[in-house]
């Protein structure tokens, strides 16, 4: 259902100044609602064949024109580091990407503080290998649509020397669209400047269009650094995807240990979120979950924190105020619109069973790709990583950690904030393992085609593109 | 607690601290004798009181810099534009000591400012919590005017809100050889939240005393 029917058609409607028909359908469309879709993640063996192979599927590749009332089905690629190298893209223009995004996701651990459980030598193949070259991504609303994409895409790759298939993972499909643990995801939004639709309820202000795409002022005035030449940066943006497998024995048991009658269970769930299952927020709905307020995307994020500056409705330290903390009065300094994401994430693998609690429960293939998207989408991810998932002191909260997405050392507790004395749990676990990660550059479709265009090899001075 | 706990170099093998003193010894050879003497009556006291073996590991803060568990020091050396010294003085004077901007940084644990050199250079030492990287685009859209009313006065300052800021921080900042931090695990969060619970915890006795 596109977005201006989710909100009844009410859609607050604002000037559009960025180049919406260049730019990727998946930068700006909301994920559909029901969801289906496949990553398909590529090898690319022979530039010119990769290169081939782009220039076919970019005709394919939907734009985020009209992107509130568009999107039931479509399909995004996205390159890797590593995959911009195979493509034989210029070395003026691989020099002009930023390091993090260069070196990948897996030489960064450290600064993600992707340690333990969560360090790339435990990921799944072929994550981390520099092996991942092109990622294609079909989003739909419904099975039919989503086969049929999948067939147009195939026929772009299948029988396609140069270009090998190194993973595929369905994903979506899941009853009422929930995540692996359970939970409606994905609610909160930033609101952007320029792409013609105003804030929605509870976005706050729009956020500088710089921040999101490239080529346009950022918060702070300035567009952020863009990879050259112009035709190659303008209008892209970086992708971040990290794939989280759930440990739903250990949640389980978890909230079982720490919670009586399954109502006080569905209590401690919203408060390590922040939202009931069904994506009611707490601050709406304090004491119980409201399913239809879960699913009225006019209400689900329509609120501020300002009645519950102590956390007693929405503790500090759950998983949706650490990720976007609002009007909260932080003990750090911080400029909430500089650390916000686009978020599309996808869910794969069994659904969510209440009842599962053993140990076999958490390696039952089940997780989610967190999908995140920003200009600037490496530094983001690793001052979410440091700053507000695997530590507290932001919040006041000591060494407490994301109890969604954390890395839970022994020991680890969380607060929950209640009148007269609050609620400390003590021993919470890491619910989300980290089995693997990849950084992509996600390109305009005008860059698509003139990678689809470039018929030299790199790295010699007379096929170097112009610089802008 | 740091993130890297548990990675930390394991201790100096007792040879590899013994061939340190020997090697002390030889320098302070040449040294006053009042320092040859301060030696030998040290060693002769309890040496593990300072051989080898910090509480926390020191390591890096960000690209420049020494940590101690959560704290990190910075330290800076930059020349003076020509009249920055005085600017800066008088800004400094117009303050007499209010710093109270500075606390909603939340990070910052004490700042100094030292004129070198007959006013060439100025010397800036802080100490503050985890990394300053990840904070320096924040500090852009939130104080950088603030940051640049202090800073314009040293050489080549690019502005608070240019990408090359770090750049010219990691230029003049010198790494300390030496770094000691009384409580290393607490940050200037902590030590609020913990003076707040205190008093708390205070009240609540008198309360009960009564």
């Amino acid at each position: 259902m596109p977005l201006v029917d989710r909100l009844g058609g009410d859609l607050p409607r604002a000037p559009v100044t960025v180049e919406l028909d260049d730019i990727q359908a998946t930068v700006l469309r909301y994920r559909p609602e029901p969801y289906y879709g496949t990553h398909v993640m590529l090898h690319v063996e022979d530039a010119q064949a990769g290169r081939e192979f782009v220039q076919r599927l970019t005709p394919y590749v939907d734009s985020a024109a009209d992107w509130w009332q568009a999107g039931d089905v479509w399909t995004s690629i996205a390159i890797s580091s590593t995959g911009l190298v195979a493509l034989g893209l210029p070395e003026d223009s691989l020099r002009s990407f930023p390091e993090a995004f260069r070196v990948g996701m897996a030489a960064r651990a450290d600064k993600l503080r992707d340690y333990g459980p969560n360090d790339p030598t435990n990921w799944d193949r072929p994550f981390g290998t520099g092996e991942i070259h092109i990622a294609v991504s079909i989003f739909s609303d419904t099975e039919d649509k989503w086969r049929r994409a999948m067939e147009t895409a195939g026929q772009q790759y299948q029988g396609f020397s140069g270009v090998t298939v190194m993973l595929m993972r369905d994903f979506g499909a899941q009853p009422g669209d929930l995540n692996p643990l359970g939970y409606k995801d994905s609610i909160g939004q930033p609101a952007i400047e320029g792409c013609g639709v105003d804030s929605l309820p509870g976005q706050g202000p729009p956020i500088k269009a710089g921040e999101f795409i490239l080529g346009y002022p950022g918060e702070a005035g300035v567009p952020l650094p863009m990879p050259l030449p112009d035709v190659l940066g303008r209008n892209g943006t970086f992708v971040g995807l990290r794939n989280y497998q759930a440990r739903v024995g250990t949640f389980n048991r978890f909230l079982r240990e720490h919670a009586q009658t399954e109502q006080e269970r569905e209590l401690l769930a919203a408060k390590l979120v922040g939202r009931w299952r069904s994506g009611a927020p707490l601050t709406l709905a304090p004491t119980q979950d409201d399913p239809a307020l879960g699913a009225d995307a006019r209400r689900n994020n329509d609120f501020t924190y300002a009645a519950d500056p102590h956390g007693r409705q929405v503790p500090l330290g759950s998983h949706m105020r650490r990720m976007n903390p609002r009007d909260t009065k932080m003990a750090l300094l911080a400029d909430v619109n500089l650390h916000r994401i686009i978020r599309r994430s996808t869910t794969y693998g069994a659904p969510y069973d209440p009842d599962a609690t053993s140990e076999q429960d958490d390696e039952v293939a089940r997780g989610t790709y967190f999908i995140f998207l920003s200009a600037k989408a490496m530094a983001t991810m690793e001052f979410l990583q440091q700053e507000w998932i695997n530590n507290g002191n932001f919040m006041d909260l000591g060494d407490e950690r994301d109890p969604n997405v954390g890395l839970q050392e022994d020991g680890a507790t969380f607060t929950i904030p209640q009148h007269p004395v609050r609620r400390r749990i003590h021993g919470i676990q890491t619910f989300n393992v980290l089995r693997g990660g990849e950084y992509f550059f996600m390109p305009s479709l005008s860059a698509l085609r003139w990678i689809g265009e470039l018929r030299h090899s790199s790295g010699h001075a007379d096929e170097r593109a112009e610089p802008s | 607690m740091t993130m890297q706990e548990g990675t930390g170099t394991a201790p100096e093998p007792d040879q590899a601290v013994e061939q340190k003193i020997q090697k002390l010894r030889e320098l302070y050879a040449d040294a006053p004798e009042v320092g040859k003497r301060a030696l030998e009556n040290v060693l002769r006291k309890d040496a593990t009181s300072f051989v080898g073996k910090p509480r926390t590991r020191m390591e890096s803060a960000g690209r420049v810099g020494s940590r101690q568990g959560r704290v990190s020091e910075l330290t800076l050396i930059a020349p003076f534009v020509e009249g920055g010294a005085e600017r800066l003085r008088a800004f400094l004077q117009l303050r007499d000591g209010n710093f109270d901007d500075t606390d909603r940084v939340g990070t910052v644990h004490d700042m100094r400012f030292v004129f070198l050199d007959n006013d060439t250079k100025l010397l800036f030492c802080t100490a503050y919590d985890d990394e300053w990287d990840p904070y320096i685009d924040d500090f852009a859209t939130k104080i950088p005017d603030e940051l640049d009313l202090f800073m314009c006065n040293c050489v080549g300052w690019p502005g608070t809100r240019s990408p090359s800021v770090k750049d010219w921080i990691a230029k003049y900042q010198i790494a300390a050889d030496g770094w000691y931090v009384a409580n290393p695990d607490l940050t200037v969060a902590e030590t609020r939240r913990l003076n707040r619970v205190g008093h708390a915890l205070e009240e609540f006795l008198d309360k009960i005393s009564d």
